[in-house]
């Protein structure tokens, strides 16, 4: 899947982002299906927007992210919907999880939302042992940690199917350990649908190998 | 392993304003019976007016006159129908058939026999024999026949044997005695006299005279008075429905009247009919407001969940499964609603056959198909303006 950035400019920083060059803003950029990409940014230049953009549920901006050549507005409801389940994945930095519901129940929601599961409740529970949260996957979303939250947004985001993984400060929350981990889990999982992603961060990071790099 | 649907009900809650939903769903049950029952009503009335089981004799034959007026009096010409009005008369969608009343146009003196001193001037009447209800093997007369068939009308002897005889001090007399009794009959012109035999073979609730078979008055048209026809002066026709509107509407404008017990039964039906449509109208009030108050309660159940819906639509929730899954929750309750109600109507229905059989009134102890087929209305009716109200608020959500 395709996806490209035609003159993308956020409205509210427009201003700000003018006066300075940026590889991302108000260019021409296109992202290829399967590679590792990697935008870093210091805080307030826009990452999360740029995150939110991409997976188009903010649209304050002039240009236009275009998904296999289609701006997103062409898309309706449904078949972003199906986009969602099918083709893109997310980790917000904001974590997003359901409180009422326990750690598994997050991502038994994004499992089964689909109603053929991309993968078992077995490897949910072999991910879960890989990133050291097994212990709270019956907590209740409320009572866990940042970081335990972090690895089951990242759990919930690798339990379904897709080409391009968007990560806003995956590992934010994390120690080096459990990052590394995480990172391994991540790369292997898009290695295992030739799936690409897109990483925002403050800082150079080696956590993968990544194919290009931007800066924001 | 938990379903999608057992998630989704953990994160948005239906159970705000519960009680609210409850009073709807009383609302909407309250409204179905309403209007089914107004529905059943009509069906059942049209089943009583309409129903082979349900015709009894005198409910479609009419007879039919001109009004006598004061400027009319003294001109009996002025109260016979006219072949041009009987031909029109016979037009009327509503008329099935109808039969001429011929009358005598000869003196008749009738006679009791024996002791009893009883003898009055009187008039014969003849009408088609398919119009007359009774059904006797005696009721015939051919040329020569000294007996003549009589058919009374069964006022006549009542008002005999309740007002007449008690009055007088004279015995009361059973349909079985009168039957048995030989009237002395003497018909004459101002020429001839001769003397029959009368023969009450039965008394008749429909017309309203003296009746004999249609081949002795014409015979004795012949005779007596040397015509056999005389212009007609009452009509007996035979309609489906005698409390049809436009009946009375054909007799009022031209002047016309009948028997005004059968016409009343038209009014019956204009109240019955009022009734069953006030009740009907009263369901569809409460309907429209069951469903404003459902539309209300989902509004409030999208609202309440604004954040979490948002939520699962960012995380790849299509609006049409949140759609599948509100409905899931709310469309069951109706359909129980409305088989419960269709229930009750039935019940009540089976009472009301039984009651009305007891009278003599058959109606079908199931409901009708028109009730049925307002169930399905109905039900429709709330799950269409259920999916569009889910389906406006979960869209505007985003």
């Amino acid at each position: 899947m395709q996806i490209q950035l035609d003159h993308l400019l956020p409205i509210p920083l427009k201003d700000k982002i003018l006066q300075r060059k940026s590889g991302i803003w108000n260019e021409n950029i296109q992202f290829n299906p399967g590679s590792f990409v990697k935008i870093k940014a210091p805080s307030g230049t826009g990452k999360t927007t740029l995150v939110h953009y991409l997976y188009h549920i903010r649209y304050d901006y002039t240009g236009n992210v275009l998904i296999n050549g289609k701006p997103w507005s062409g898309y309706n409801r449904n078949e972003t919907a199906s986009l969602r389940q099918q083709k893109i994945s997310v980790i917000f930095q904001d974590l997003r999880l359901f409180e009422q519901l326990t750690a598994l129940e997050n991502i038994e929601l994004k499992r089964v939302m689909n109603p053929q599961p991309y993968c078992t409740v077995e490897k949910v529970r072999e991910m879960a042992a890989r990133l050291n949260v097994t212990h709270v996957l019956d907590q209740s979303g409320k009572t866990l940690s940042y970081g335990e939250r972090q690895r089951i947004a990242i759990i919930r985001a690798l339990v379904q199917p897709f080409e391009w993984l968007f990560m806003d400060e995956p590992f934010s929350h994390l120690d080096e350990e459990n990052t590394s981990r995480a990172a391994a889990l991540i790369a292997e999982e898009c290695k295992s649908r030739q799936a690409g992603f897109i990483l925002t961060d403050l800082d150079h990071d080696q956590h993968f190998s990544y194919d290009v790099l931007y800066q924001l | 392993m938990q379903s999608f649907f057992d998630l989704l009900r953990k994160i948005i809650r239906t159970g705000v304003g519960k009680s609210r939903f409850f009073m709807a769903s009383v609302g909407l049950g309250i409204a179905m019976v309403l209007i089914l029952i107004a529905l059943q009503v009509n069906t059942d009335f049209n089943q009583l007016l309409y129903s082979d089981k349900n015709q009894n004799e005198t409910a479609d034959f009419l007879v039919i006159n001109k009004k006598v007026t004061n400027s009319m009096m003294g001109q009996p010409g002025k109260s016979v129908f006219s072949p041009a009005e009987i031909e029109n008369i016979r037009k009327q969608s509503f008329v099935q058939a109808t039969g001429l009343i011929t009358s005598s146009q000869f003196k008749v003196v009738a006679q009791a026999p024996g002791d009893l001193h009883f003898a009055t001037d009187m008039f014969f009447e003849a009408v088609p024999d398919s119009f007359i209800d009774v059904k006797e093997d005696d009721w015939k007369w051919n040329p020569g026949d000294r007996t003549i068939p009589i058919i009374l009308p069964n006022d006549f002897l009542n008002l005999y044997n309740f007002g007449f005889s008690l009055s007088q001090n004279l015995p009361q007399i059973s349909q079985e005695t009168v039957k048995a009794l030989p009237l002395q009959v003497v018909i004459s012109n101002n020429q001839t006299s001769d003397t029959y035999t009368g023969h009450i073979v039965g008394f008749s609730d429909r017309i309203s005279s003296f009746l004999v078979p249609a081949s002795f008055m014409d015979w004795a048209n012949q005779k007596y008075a040397g015509s056999s026809s005389a212009p007609a002066s009452r009509i007996v026709i035979k309609t489906a429905d005698p409390s049809n509107p436009a009946l009375v509407k054909f007799l009022d404008d031209n002047g016309y009247t009948a028997n005004q017990d059968k016409l009343k039964f038209s009014k019956t039906r204009v109240i019955v009919q009022t009734i069953v449509s006030v009740i009907g109208f009263f369901g569809l009030i409460l309907l429209f407001f069951a469903l404003l108050v459902f539309s209300m309660f989902i509004q409030l159940v999208i609202a309440s969940c604004r954040k979490e819906i948002q939520l699962l639509v960012t995380l790849g929730t299509a609006p049409r499964q949140l759609q599948r899954y509100l409905l899931k929750q709310f469309v069951p309750l109706y359909f129980i609603i409305g088989i419960l109600s269709l229930l009750l109507v039935t019940v009540l229905q089976y009472f009301a056959a039984g009651l009305l059989a007891k009278h003599d009134m058959v109606v079908s102890p199931l409901p009708g198909i028109g009730t049925i087929i307002g169930t399905v209305l109905i039900l429709a009716l709330v799950y269409i303006v259920n999916v569009a109200t889910v389906s406006r608020y979960i869209l505007q959500d985003q």
